[in-house]
């Protein structure tokens, strides 16, 4: 028997899915242009790209959730049409969304075979148990601790994960689409997850990675995909695969800097915070936040920080302590309050929290500043060319990418939705704006364009608070960050000390001093 | 992820088509019945008479419709407007026959009380976080039990001066009937509140996304309260006007008007816009129902028939509301 030569050892994988010459337009606006994917089996697939540069479409395309205009799909190497999310999962492939779906009063287990087939007892009834004995290794496989009867609803988002991948293996899929995973997991869940992902690829299940963390691409990813304007620009792997290719074939041009030149030093205090509490999310938290500074909020998710956002716009009240505005006292018993009294807030939620998807960006500009808008001083009424004038305005201060101020809201990508939810305090000038994870789920450009917004606003005198779990974020854009750990604030970083590094550190800290040796 | 259910599989041109039939369907409807009703009876049914008969009839239904709009904007139900309508009809008459009140102050107080029930009605929903349909359907209730507390369950009906009953009968201006008049005020009046003001830019927002009202600094139960206010306070005017069309205060004579008012503002939900609630279609809704029931009037079609209309008729247009929601959103 002749040794077969080494080269043809390996066959050319057949890919799991190859999709090329992919175009699909909404209306005017051209998503995806000639794109292609290809994704082999039991690799993890990096999908990266700017928002709006078509991930959400190829991946709506790929779930049968949309159909192409034009190209072609080949599951395994035949030709498939995608019809609907059924013939997706019947293809083998399985799609956890960014919002995760799961029915919050079933328990584990039932959400784990929800839609799925499931064994019979003799009678015709759901053999739970014998389901029980199969799931069992699938179980163990992702690593959920949480009882099988638990409600969805008491467990983390990082637990509800694992129920989305364990739905794809109990359903034997071949791919696992994840479409930005970490965007609300911890970083300590993201390290189980990354683990979960490995042992999915070691064991033949392909997965397509979709994410902003560039970090998380370059450490998970054999291959990655770039998108940008709807053509798929490069797909890079092996030596070619860093960060500073990724970052270029991203933008596709130079990337600019943030200039960390401040423009006025920090005026006097604006509000100051005193032992503000509220349990058992917030345990103690003072601070003073100045006139014409940045001043961010660092921490672990779940640390508090949205917590004590909520006391400070009047969201919730708190147990104990107080604040003071320019030396009044400031107590808001609903937003409305704290808006009255010159608050402003970007909240972290933006397509629930922050805007009327359905209406206008002229509309959503507009929401809770109307005084602007009044055809006169002294009639009630509003003048539609004065807001869409001012709407105009603020599309092209903001570089919103926009067809008119009429479009919905609810069709822009989501650096441009921000966008709009920041640009309705433009106008308003509050004296302190409260940003809550500003650039979530934004791409590297609009992230540019927010910093520099946010940096503008504090040169006008605008103090500005700005909570983020990005440790990256912090240090290019503040001037000072306060660390929250267990809803404490265990740290004030400024100057040179105010370092990535150190923002994680603090954060864990506090963490370890309570573990007892 | 919103599932856009079977449209979103459909051709471009299927879309376009199905788009402009959820968006322009009930005014096509209402031109289609116009047109039949016309051609098959042109000496009764397209008339100057007929038609003022009927918007004159029709006007106190609208003007009911339009107030529930109002509550629906907000993103609330008001089950109580039938009801309360009859309450004021009764009341109204009392306060001028038993307690010999201006008829002017009488319909003021009746006014302010229907105010006072969408207060009640917005407390409850909003402070206690009772579902706006139970809430309503309680007040409801209980003011059929206060209408038969006052009447006893009698209509007045002797002395009632011919001066109130003007109110509904009389034209007092350009030869229009008066309900028409207080109709078209009504409607200008609230369509002006929605689309032009500071207020109805809020009403609007709370409608489409409470959260986010709320966080931009809108105080969201203020603007619920108002909602049901302003759908309490057109309870109140129907039912004067229905009293004085009638000439008397009778109980449960409004009831009716609840299930009136709800197709019409659903079937205007479908009008125009993707399925939201707006003024200028509750204004065409009530005029497809009411035109739809003077055409089976005339045909001399039986009861029955009626009621298999309008229920259908409410079905078609939450149907055709659906459609354009996910047409919009697919």
């Amino acid at each position: 028997m002749n040794p077969v030569p080494t080269s043809m050892a390996v066959p050319p994988a057949v890919p799991f899915v190859a999709a090329s010459a992919i175009s699909k337009s909404y209306g005017g606006a051209q998503a995806l242009r000639d794109a292609a994917l290809c994704v082999l089996p039991g690799e993890v697939h990096g999908l990266v790209g700017a928002n709006g540069a078509g991930k959400s479409t190829l991946i709506r395309i790929l779930a049968g959730l949309t159909q192409p205009d034009t190209g072609e799909i080949a599951i395994e190497g035949r030709p498939a049409a995608i019809a609907s999310p059924h013939e997706a999962s019947g293809l083998g492939m399985s799609f956890i969304h960014q919002e995760l779906a799961f029915v919050p009063d079933m328990t584990v287990l039932e959400n784990i075979m929800l839609g799925l087939p499931k064994k019979k007892t003799r009678l015709g009834l759901v053999d739970w148990a014998a389901i029980q004995r199969d799931v069992a290794p699938i179980i163990e496989r992702v690593g959920i601790t949480a009882p099988l009867d638990a409600a969805a609803k008491s467990l983390s988002t990082a637990e509800n994960w694992l129920i989305s991948i364990a739905r794809a293996l109990v359903w034997k899929a071949r791919l696992i689409v994840m479409d930005e995973p970490t965007a609300s997991l911890s970083a300590g869940e993201c390290r189980k997850l990354f683990s979960i992902v490995r042992g999915l690829s070691a064991s033949g299940v392909a997965v397509l990675y979709v994410s902003h963390r560039l970090d998380e691409i370059l450490d998970l990813c054999s291959r990655v995909t770039v998108l940008r304007d709807g053509r798929s620009v490069a797909v890079l792997d092996g030596p070619d695969l860093t960060r500073r290719r990724l970052v270029q074939a991203i933008v596709g041009g130079a990337v600019e800097h943030l200039s960390k030149a401040r423009d006025a030093a920090p005026g006097e205090v604006i509000l100051s915070v005193r032992g503000l509490r509220r349990l058992p999310r917030v345990a103690q938290a003072s601070f003073d936040l100045r006139r014409g500074e940045v001043l961010g909020l660092g921490g672990l998710v779940g640390a508090g920080r949205s917590e004590l956002a909520r006391l400070l716009y009047g969201a919730d009240r708190p147990d104990a302590g107080g604040m003071k505005i320019e030396g009044r006292p400031f107590a808001p018993r609903t937003p409305a309050g704290a808006v009255r009294a010159g608050l402003g807030l970007v909240p972290e939620e933006r397509r629930t929290e922050g805007l009327l998807l359905g209406k206008s960006i002229a509309f959503n500009l507009s929401l809770g500043n109307l005084t602007p808008l009044l055809a006169s001083p002294v009639l009630p009424f509003i003048s539609p060319r004065k807001r869409a004038r001012l709407a105009q305005a603020t599309i092209h201060d903001l570089s919103i990418k926009a067809r008119s101020p009429e479009q919905p809201v609810g069709r822009l990508s989501g650096g441009n939705q921000q966008k709009v939810v920041i640009g309705r305090w433009l106008r308003s000038k509050p004296k302190i704006l409260i940003l809550d994870e500003p650039t979530r789920g934004v791409d590297i450009g609009a992230r540019g364009e927010i910093h520099r917004l946010i940096r503008e606003l504090a040169g006008q005198g605008m103090a500005v608070l700005v909570i983020s779990s990005e440790p990256d974020e912090l240090p290019d854009l503040c001037d000072r960050v306060l660390v929250m750990a267990e809803g404490r604030i265990v740290r004030e970083l400024a100057g040179a000390d105010l370092t990535r590094s150190a923002i994680i550190e603090a954060s864990y800290a506090a963490t370890e001093e309570r573990v007892p040796a | 992820m919103s599932d856009a259910g079977y449209t979103r599989r459909l051709s471009p041109s299927t879309r376009a088509a199905l788009g402009v039939f959820a968006r322009y369907g009930t005014i096509i409807g209402l031109l289609v019945m116009i047109l039949v009703f016309s051609f098959l009876s042109p000496h009764a049914f397209p008339t100057y008479n007929n038609f003022i008969n009927v918007l004159s009839q029709a006007s106190l239904a609208m003007i009911i419709a339009g107030g529930l709009t109002m509550a629906v904007i907000v993103g609330e139900l008001d089950l109580s407007v039938g009801y309360a309508a009859s309450l004021h009809g009764v009341l109204v008459t009392g306060l001028i026959v038993a307690n010999h009140l201006p008829i002017p102050v009488a319909v003021l107080i009746e006014l302010a009380l229907g105010a006072l029930i969408g207060v009640v009605n917005g407390v409850i929903v909003t402070k206690l976080k009772v579902n706006s349909v139970i809430a309503t359907l309680g007040v409801g209730t209980v003011l059929v039990g206060l209408s038969f507390a006052y009447s006893a369950g009698v209509p007045i009906v002797s002395g009632v001066p011919e001066s109130f009953l003007q109110l509904a009968l009389g034209r007092w201006l350009f030869g229009i009937p008066n309900p028409i008049i207080f109709m078209a005020l009504v409607f200008g009046g609230l369509w002006l509140l929605v689309e032009r003001t500071a207020i109805g830019q809020e009403i609007q927002a709370v409608g489409g996304n409470p959260a986010a009202a709320r966080l931009a600094g809108i105080n969201v139960d203020r603007i619920k309260i108002l909602g049901f206010v302003l759908s309490g306070m057109c309870a109140a005017l129907t039912g004067t006007l229905l009293a004085a069309r009638l000439g008397s205060g009778t109980t449960n004579a409004a009831d009716s008007y609840l299930l009136t008012a709800f197709a019409a503002v659903f079937l205007g939900s479908a009008t125009l816009r993707d399925g939201e609630f707006h003024i200028l279609g509750t204004l065409i809704g009530t005029l497809i129902i009411v035109l739809g029931f003077n055409g089976l009037n005339i045909f001399g079609a039986p009861t029955f028939s009626q009621f298999v209309f309008q229920g259908a008729i409410l079905i078609v247009a939450v149907g055709l509301a659906s459609l354009g929601r996910s047409l919009a959103e697919s």
